[in-house]
């Protein structure tokens, strides 16, 4: 168990060292593959680029809850409430994502569409999908950091809102929508674009992807350490009060 | 006209986009400076406690 527990803190050390010049190099040659590389698109011309952060944005919120689901399993199973600040940490790292693929997807929809929002449901199911991990935020907010019975209720939540990921995945498969069908991740199909643009797409995952894994890391040693120092403020209050 | 258009979109959408990680990072910014105030006040706390315990010495006759 010492090994493993020496494993992963190695893993964790490497992260510090990896993973900001990873996320920064990556994401510089994202941008200047949007913006320069990658050829413009004929029929939406110059606001298509914004695919560059649009789709790695939502595929890095998908991973976050991803994140936030399992480690609220564990929070259920092994009643540890280290894996309660991971979900926390993923949880914000998600709604940011979620939030700026909604925001990115309104400026790209008002060229295109005509308008910066319609009830189609991919957009509704990805709304719906903030709403959700906003208020298991909101909920996780208003309890006590150390109420170990609220972090189960959220865990419970946590698990049955990432059902919606499912949902807003194969929205645009199941119901007709605004919002076109997938060019890239396309059932059983390859990649429905030039190789130019699919080389800045990678390069944008990687810039993106790496960027949400250090967020995520940050943000849940911050909690942790948050649940620390309260339960040594909870200690010091009963020492002072004996 | 609409190839301004579209840039001025392009533009505000990669704004939009860094200006959340931006605020995001402020956030979290605040949240460590809020935990380490905490500790600061923890520590002094702890060292009032222990000058509050630690034995007085008893005067010579």
């Amino acid at each position: 168990m010492n090994s493993i527990s020496g494993a992963l803190r190695t893993v964790y050390g490497w992260w510090w060292l990896v993973l900001p010049p990873v996320s920064g190099v990556a994401v510089m040659a994202m941008i200047i593959g949007a913006l320069v590389v990658a050829p413009r698109e004929i029929v939406e011309g110059e606001v298509q680029r914004l695919l560059y952060i649009h789709f790695p944005s939502i595929l890095a919120a998908y991973g976050a809850f991803a994140v936030v689901a399992v480690a609220s399993v564990v929070v259920l199973w092994r009643r540890d409430m280290r894996w309660d600040a991971v979900a926390r940490g993923a949880a914000t790292v998600g709604v940011l994502f979620t939030g700026l693929t909604l925001a990115t997807g309104a400026l790209w929809g008002k060229p295109v569409w005509g308008t910066y929002w319609t009830w189609d449901a991919r957009l509704t199911s990805t709304l719906v999908l903030f709403l959700i991990y906003a208020a298991y935020l909101l909920a996780r907010a208003m309890a006590d950091e150390l109420d170990e019975a609220a972090a189960r209720f959220a865990a419970v939540f946590a698990i049955l809102g990432a059902l919606d990921i499912p949902l807003v995945m194969f929205s645009v498969t199941w119901w007709r929508t605004l919002h076109p069908q997938p060019i890239v991740l396309r059932p059983g199909g390859n990649p429905a674009m030039p190789p130019e643009m699919l080389l800045v797409l990678l390069i944008a995952f990687l810039g993106i992807g790496a960027l949400a894994v250090w967020l995520t890391v940050l943000r849940s040693e911050a909690e942790w350490l948050a649940k620390r120092t309260a339960a040594l403020r909870a200690v010091a209050d009963r020492y002072e009060g004996a | 006209m609409e190839h301004l258009m579209q840039l001025e979109f392009l533009f505000a959408g990669f704004a939009v986009f860094w200006a959340g990680i931006f605020v995001y990072l402020l956030l979290l910014q605040g949240q460590l400076r809020a935990l380490q105030r905490e500790v600061d006040r923890l520590e002094e706390r702890l060292a009032e406690a222990e000058t509050a315990a630690a034995p007085r010495p008893t005067p010579r006759p």
